[in-house]
C-alpha cells in the first residue's frame, strides 16, 4: 500500500519537478532590458520607461557618463510605443511592475499623483527647480506637489515644407492665414489649394481638378490634437477645455473644426481621414517621401523629417487665425514609480536627468529640447551645424499658447471622443452635432 | 481485503487528480467568483476598489456602447455562421466526388486554420489599407474597407470566414464520407437525381455534423477578438466592429472599468451557457441514431 | 470549446476507402465538364487561400522604397532581406519573443499533456467515490470562455505580483486542460481490460501500467493533443496580451501587434514579421498535415 501512495505521489511530484525545471529555465533573452527586483546589493539597476526611440537613445549616451560617475548604478531604458503607452502603464503600475522612472504627459498624470502612485518631486530637487522650464513646472503641479521632473518642451507648433514644391507654385509661406467667416482673408486656403496636385497637374482651385487621383497634397490636415487641430481652435480664439470640463462643441471651436475638416473632404487639400485617423505618422512619411508641400508639426519630428527628406524644406510659422497664431506647448515629465524599491538611486537617476548635465544629451542629438533651460542651446547647436533654422518652434512658444488638456480620467475621455472625431474627420458625421456628441461622452466619462 | 485495497485505488486516483483540479479550481472556478465580486466593484487599477452594489449592472445595461456592442455581435455571427457553413458544405462536396487532387485542395484549405489570427489579421489589415493596399489595387479601386461603418463589419466577418472555411469543410467531408454507399446507391436506383438526392438524403444524414458545426461556431464567433483587434483598433468605424470581446478589453483595458467590464463579462457567460445548453437539449431529442 | 455530448456520435475523420468506394460505385465516368467546373471552384477556393500568404511574403521581401512608390502587387525587385534583417536586428530584436513563446509553448505542453493524462487515467480506469461528481465539474468546466477569466485572472495574477513574469505566461494552461482530460478519458476507457489486469497480476503499478501499457497504446491521442496545445499556444493572443508588457516577456503574436502598431503603414517590416509569426506553424503543418487534419476531425480543436 505504501509503494502505491508513494508511486502515485511520485509520478505527480515528478511531474511537477519537470515543468518546474522547464520553467525555471524559461528565460527571455530581451529580460537584460527588465528590472532586476529587489537588489539594494552594490549594483543597483533602475529602469526608465519612454516612447520616443531617438530619445532612448540620448538617454543612452546620457546613463552612460551618469553610471562612469555612479560606479553602482545601472539605468537600463525600456521603450514602449506611443500608441499603447498609457493602456501598458496604467497595468504595470497597478500590477507593481513598472518602471522605476518613467515618462508620463500632463494629459495623463494626474490619476497617478492623486492615487499616489508617483513621488512628489521634492526637496531633494530644491537645487534644480529653478533651472526647469516654469510652464513645464506648473503644468505638472498638482495639489500643490510638483510629480516630476521636466524632460522635454516641445516648443510650439510650426510648419515645415518642402521648398521646391511652394517655389513651384509661388507660395510664399511666412506669413499665411486662415480665416473661417471671411475667404477674402483667407491666403492659407488658397496657397494650399495651388499646392494639391492631381495626375494631371492641375491644382485644386481649378473647376476640371480630379479629386480621385491626387498626387500632391498641399497640407496635412488630420485628427491630430498637438499639431492641428488644438492650434487652429486656438488660433480661432476658442477653447478645449475649461478646468477639466470639455468645451470643444462650442461656437468659436466647432468653427475650428470645420475649418480642418473642410480642409480635408471639401477642399481636398488634405488626405482622406481614413488614412490618417488610426496612423498619425501617414502624414510625416508622405511629406518625407515628398508627397505632401506643408507639413505642420512639432520639433518631435524634426529629427525624423531631417533624417529623412532628400529634398530642401525649411520651417515656417503656422497660419494665423482670426485671433493671431496660438499654438499648444507640451512638456514631457520623468516621474518615479512610488513603488520602487531602490528609491535612493531612483532620486539619484532623476536628479541627474534634471540637471542640465545629464540633460543636455536630449539636445545633443537633436533629438528633442531640453526642459531644463541651461541644457536648450545644446539643441539649437546641434541645428544650427546642421543648417537648420529651428527659431521657428521657439517663437510660436514665446507667443500665444494654449495649454494641453488635463484630467483625472483622461485616458477614458479620449477614448469617448476619438470614435466620434474619426467620422468627424471622414465626413460622415456633421462637425456640429458630432462635436457636441464626443462632447458629452467624454465629460460623462471624465466624471465617471 | 476489497476495502483496503478500493481505498488504495480511491487515494492514488485522488492523486493523479490533484494537480488537474488545483488548475482547474484556480484558474476556471475561482475566476468566476473573483469576477462576480469586481462586478460588484468600483475599480480603476489605481485606487482601491470600491463596493458599489448593482450599480456597474445598471450602467452596463444604460451604456449605448455596450448594447451596439450586443447587436454588432450578433450581427457578426450571423454573418460568419450561415456563409461559412454554406461555403464549408460546397467545398466538402467538391471535394469528396473523388477526383484527383481533392487531398492537395483540402490540405490547402485548412492552412489559414493553422496560422494565428492576430497575425492574419495584420495581413489583411495591410490587404484592405486605403493606399498601398492589395485589394484596392486587385479591384482598382479606392475603397476604405475599414473605415467605412458600412464595409468595415463585412469585411472583418470575411476575414473570420476565409480564415475558417477550410476546417468546416474537413468537418463536412467527414460527414459526407461515412454516407454509407448503399443509401446513396438506393436513391440513384429510385430515380433521385445529385440535387435531389444532395437535398433529401446526404442533408438530413448530415445533421449531427451541421450541429457540431453550428454550435461550436456561433460560440467561437461570440468570442471573437485577435483577428478583430489586429484588423479595426478602437471598435471601428462608430464602432460598427466593437464586438462584446473588444468592448470588454477596451472597457477593462484601456478606460481601465474593471467593474463594468466584469459585468459585461458575465453577460457574455450567460449567453454562452444558454447557448450551449439549448443545443444539448435539442441534440438529444434530435439525433437519435448512430453513424458510427 | 466542444460539447463532450457531441464526440461520441461524431463522424470519424474522413478516409481514403470511402473515396474510392464512391468513385467505384458511380455510373460511369464523372462528365467531364462537372470535373471542370468542380475544379474551377476549387481552384479559386485554392487561390482565396493561398494569395493573402503570397502577398504578404512578395511584400516582405520587397524594399521599403519599392513598396512606397510602385503598386501593391508589383513583384518584388530587388528581392531583399533588409526586412528580416531589421526585424532580428539589435533593436527589434524578434528572437526574443520567438525564444519566449517557445519555452511557454514546451512548459505547457508539457504540463498539461502530462497532468491531462494523469487525470484522464484516473477518471477513466480508477475507482473512487467522488470520481463521477468531479468528472461534471471538469465537464461543466468547458462551458467557461477565456474572454470571462482574463479579467479576473488578470487581477489575481497581478495582485500576486506575477504579472510580466513567465509563471503569468504558463500557469493558467500548464495544471491540464479539461477538454484535454475528457478526450484521454474517452481514449483510455477503450484499451482493453484484459491487458490492464494482465500486467497488474504480474505487479506492475499504478504507474507502471500507465506509462508501459497505457501510453505507448495512445500514441494517436497524445499526437493530437501535442499538436493542438503546440498550434493554440503559439497563436495565443488576448492572455499574453495582458498578462504581459515590454519587451521581456513578449510572445510572437503581441509583438507582431506591437510593431504592426508602432510602426503602422511601414508594411514591409511588419509583412516580415507575420510571415516569421506563420512560418514554425506551416513548417509543422508541411510535415504533419496527414495527423493535424485527422485531429482537427477527431477534437473539434480548440
Amino acid at each position: 500500500m505504501k509503494s502505491f501512495w508513494r508511486k502515485g505521489a511520485t509520478a505527480t511530484a515528478a511531474l511537477g519537478a519537470a515543468v518546474l525545471a522547464l520553467t525555471a529555465t524559461g528565460c527571455s533573452p530581451a529580460a537584460d532590458k527588465g528590472s532586476t527586483a529587489g537588489s539594494s546589493g552594490p549594483n543597483t539597476t533602475v529602469t526608465v520607461r519612454l516612447w520616443d526611440e531617438q530619445v532612448q537613445k540620448a538617454y543612452e549616451a546620457s546613463f552612460k557618463e551618469f553610471e562612469a560617475k555612479n560606479p553602482n548604478i545601472t539605468v537600463k531604458t525600456t521603450l514602449e510605443p506611443f500608441s499603447t503607452y498609457f493602456d501598458k502603464l496604467r497595468t504595470d503600475v497597478s500590477g507593481g511592475n513598472a518602471d522605476d522612472i518613467f515618462w508620463v504627459s500632463s494629459s495623463y498624470f494626474a490619476p497617478y499623483a492623486d492615487n499616489g502612485s508617483l513621488l512628489e518631486i521634492g526637496s531633494e530637487f530644491d537645487s534644480e527647480k529653478s533651472g526647469w522650464v516654469p510652464a513645464a513646472v506648473d503644468q505638472y503641479t498638482r495639489n500643490g506637489k510638483l510629480w516630476g521632473v521636466p524632460q522635454l518642451t516641445d516648443g510650439g507648433i510650426a510648419v515645415y515644407y518642402n521648398k521646391a514644391m511652394l517655389a513651384k507654385a509661388g507660395v510664399d509661406p511666412s506669413d499665411l492665414s486662415w480665416n473661417p467667416t471671411d475667404p477674402s482673408k483667407d491666403t492659407f486656403l488658397k496657397a494650399a489649394q495651388k499646392l494639391t496636385l492631381d495626375a494631371n497637374g492641375k491644382t485644386a482651385d481649378d473647376p476640371s481638378f480630379d479629386k480621385d487621383h491626387i498626387v500632391q497634397y498641399g497640407y496635412n490636415a488630420s485628427q491630430d490634437l498637438q499639431a492641428i487641430y488644438y492650434n487652429f481652435i486656438g488660433s480661432n480664439g476658442g477653447a478645449f477645455q475649461d478646468g477639466e470640463k470639455f468645451v470643444f462643441a462650442s461656437d468659436k471651436s466647432a468653427q475650428a473644426f470645420q475649418y480642418v475638416v473642410d480642409l480635408i473632404n471639401k477642399y481636398h487639400v488634405s488626405p482622406g481621414a481614413a488614412n490618417t485617423n488610426d496612423n498619425g505618422d501617414f502624414l510625416r512619411d508622405q511629406f518625407i517621401q515628398g508627397h505632401v508641400a506643408m507639413f505642420q508639426s512639432g520639433t518631435y519630428n524634426l529629427k525624423n523629417v531631417s533624417d529623412g527628406a532628400k529634398f530642401d524644406w525649411a520651417i515656417a510659422p503656422i497660419p494665423a487665425g482670426p485671433e493671431g497664431r496660438v499654438s499648444v506647448v507640451n512638456n514631457i515629465v520623468a516621474a518615479a514609480n512610488a513603488k520602487t524599491t531602490h528609491k535612493d538611486a531612483t532620486l539619484k537617476v532623476l536628479q541627474w536627468l534634471g540637471s542640465a548635465e545629464g540633460s543636455k544629451f536630449i539636445g545633443a542629438e537633436g533629438a528633442a529640447v531640453p526642459a531644463v533651460t541651461a541644457a536648450q542651446s545644446s539643441y539649437a547647436d546641434f541645428w544650427k551645424a546642421k543648417g537648420v533654422d529651428s527659431s521657428q518652434f521657439a517663437k510660436a512658444a514665446e507667443g500665444k499658447t494654449i495649454s494641453a488638456p488635463v484630467g483625472s480620467n483622461y485616458g477614458a475621455a479620449a477614448n469617448a471622443w476619438k470614435p466620434i472625431f474619426n467620422e468627424i474627420f471622414l465626413g460622415r458625421t456633421p462637425v456640429k452635432e458630432g462635436l457636441q456628441k464626443a462632447q458629452d461622452a467624454a465629460n460623462a466619462a471624465m466624471t465617471q | 481485503m476489497a476495502s483496503k485495497r478500493a481505498r488504495r485505488e480511491a487515494g492514488i486516483g485522488y492523486l493523479l487528480l490533484a494537480p488537474s483540479l488545483f488548475g482547474i479550481l484556480a484558474f476556471l472556478i475561482f475566476p468566476i467568483l473573483v469576477v462576480i465580486w469586481l462586478s460588484l466593484n468600483s475599480w480603476n487599477l489605481l485606487s482601491p476598489a470600491k463596493f458599489v452594489g448593482l450599480e456597474n449592472f445598471v450602467r452596463v445595461f444604460q451604456d449605448t456602447a455596450f448594447l451596439r456592442s450586443m447587436t454588432v455581435t450578433v450581427l457578426f455571427v450571423l454573418l460568419v455562421i450561415p456563409l461559412q457553413t454554406a461555403l464549408g458544405l460546397f467545398s466538402a462536396t467538391l471535394l469528396t466526388r473523388g477526383l484527383p487532387g481533392s487531398g492537395f485542395f483540402r490540405v490547402i484549405y485548412v492552412i489559414p486554420w493553422i496560422c494565428a489570427p492576430l497575425a492574419l489579421g495584420v495581413v489583411w489589415k495591410w490587404i484592405f489599407a486605403p493606399t498601398g493596399g492589395a485589394l484596392n489595387a486587385v479591384l482598382g479601386t479606392n475603397t476604405s474597407w475599414l473605415t467605412d461603418p458600412a464595409l468595415a463589419l463585412p469585411a472583418v466577418a470575411a476575414v473570420s470566414i476565409w480564415s475558417q472555411v477550410g476546417y468546416v469543410t474537413l468537418f463536412f467531408m467527414a460527414g459526407l464520407s461515412a454516407i454509407p454507399a448503399q443509401i446513396l446507391d438506393a436513391a440513384r436506383i429510385d430515380g433521385s437525381g445529385p440535387w435531389q438526392t444532395f437535398w433529401l438524403v446526404k442533408l438530413p444524414l448530415l445533421r449531427p455534423t451541421m450541429f457540431f458545426v453550428l454550435v461550436t461556431g456561433i460560440i467561437s464567433s461570440f468570442q471573437a477578438f485577435d483577428s478583430i483587434y489586429a484588423l479595426t483598433p478602437n471598435g471601428g468605424p462608430q464602432g460598427t466592429t466593437d464586438v462584446i470581446a473588444t468592448r470588454i478589453y477596451g472597457e477593462a483595458f484601456q478606460s481601465f472599468n474593471l467593474g463594468r467590464a466584469s459585468v459585461m463579462a458575465l453577460v457574455l457567460f450567460v449567453l454562452l451557457v444558454a447557448v450551449t445548453l439549448i443545443q444539448q437539449l435539442y441534440f438529444r431529442k434530435r439525433i437519435t441514431y448512430d453513424l458510427s | 470549446m466542444t460539447s463532450p455530448k457531441l464526440t461520441p456520435a461524431q463522424p470519424l475523420p474522413p478516409s481514403t476507402p470511402d473515396l474510392t468506394r464512391q468513385r467505384r460505385i458511380r455510373p460511369g465516368r464523372p462528365r467531364a465538364a462537372a470535373a471542370i467546373g468542380t475544379y474551377l471552384f476549387l481552384v479559386a477556393g485554392f487561390l482565396l487561400t493561398v494569395s493573402p500568404f503570397v502577398l504578404s511574403l512578395m511584400t516582405a521581401i520587397k524594399t521599403p522604397g519599392q513598396f512606397a512608390s510602385e503598386p501593391a502587387l508589383s513583384l518584388p525587385s530587388p528581392v531583399t532581406g533588409e526586412n528580416f534583417l531589421q526585424l532580428f536586428s539589435d533593436d527589434r530584436n524578434f528572437w526574443a519573443p520567438i525564444a519566449v513563446t517557445a519555452q511557454v509553448v514546451v512548459v505547457i505542453v508539457v504540463g498539461q499533456l502530462g497532468f491531462s493524462v494523469l487525470a484522464g487515467y484516473a477518471f477513466a480506469r480508477i475507482e473512487f467515490r467522488l470520481r463521477d461528481a468531479l468528472f461534471w465539474v471538469y465537464l461543466a468546466t468547458l462551458m467557461v470562455p477565456q474572454v470571462v477569466t482574463i479579467i479576473p485572472l488578470y487581477t489575481v495574477l497581478s495582485q500576486l505580483g506575477l504579472r510580466n513574469t513567465f509563471w503569468a505566461l504558463v500557469l493558467p494552461f500548464v495544471f491540464g486542460s479539461p477538454y484535454a482530460i475528457f478526450l484521454l478519458r474517452e481514449y483510455f476507457r477503450f484499451i482493453p481490460e484484459d491487458l490492464i489486469s494482465a500486467a497488474r497480476l504480474d505487479g506492475a503499478g499504478t504507474l507502471r501500467i500507465l506509462w508501459s501499457i497505457v501510453l505507448p497504446l495512445s500514441r494517436p491521442i497524445l499526437a493530437t493533443l501535442t499538436i493542438i496545445t503546440v498550434v493554440s499556444h503559439w497563436n495565443n493572443f488576448l492572455w499574453p496580451l495582458i498578462i504581459t508588457s515590454g519587451r521581456t516577456w513578449q510572445t510572437v503574436t503581441v509583438a507582431t501587434a506591437g510593431l504592426q502598431s508602432q510602426y503602422n503603414g511601414n508594411w514591409t517590416l511588419v509583412m516580415a514579421a507575420t510571415t516569421v509569426a506563420f512560418a514554425p506553424l506551416l513548417v509543422l503543418f508541411a510535415v504533419f498535415q496527414k495527423n493535424i487534419i485527422s485531429s482537427i476531425a477527431i477534437t473539434g480543436f480548440k
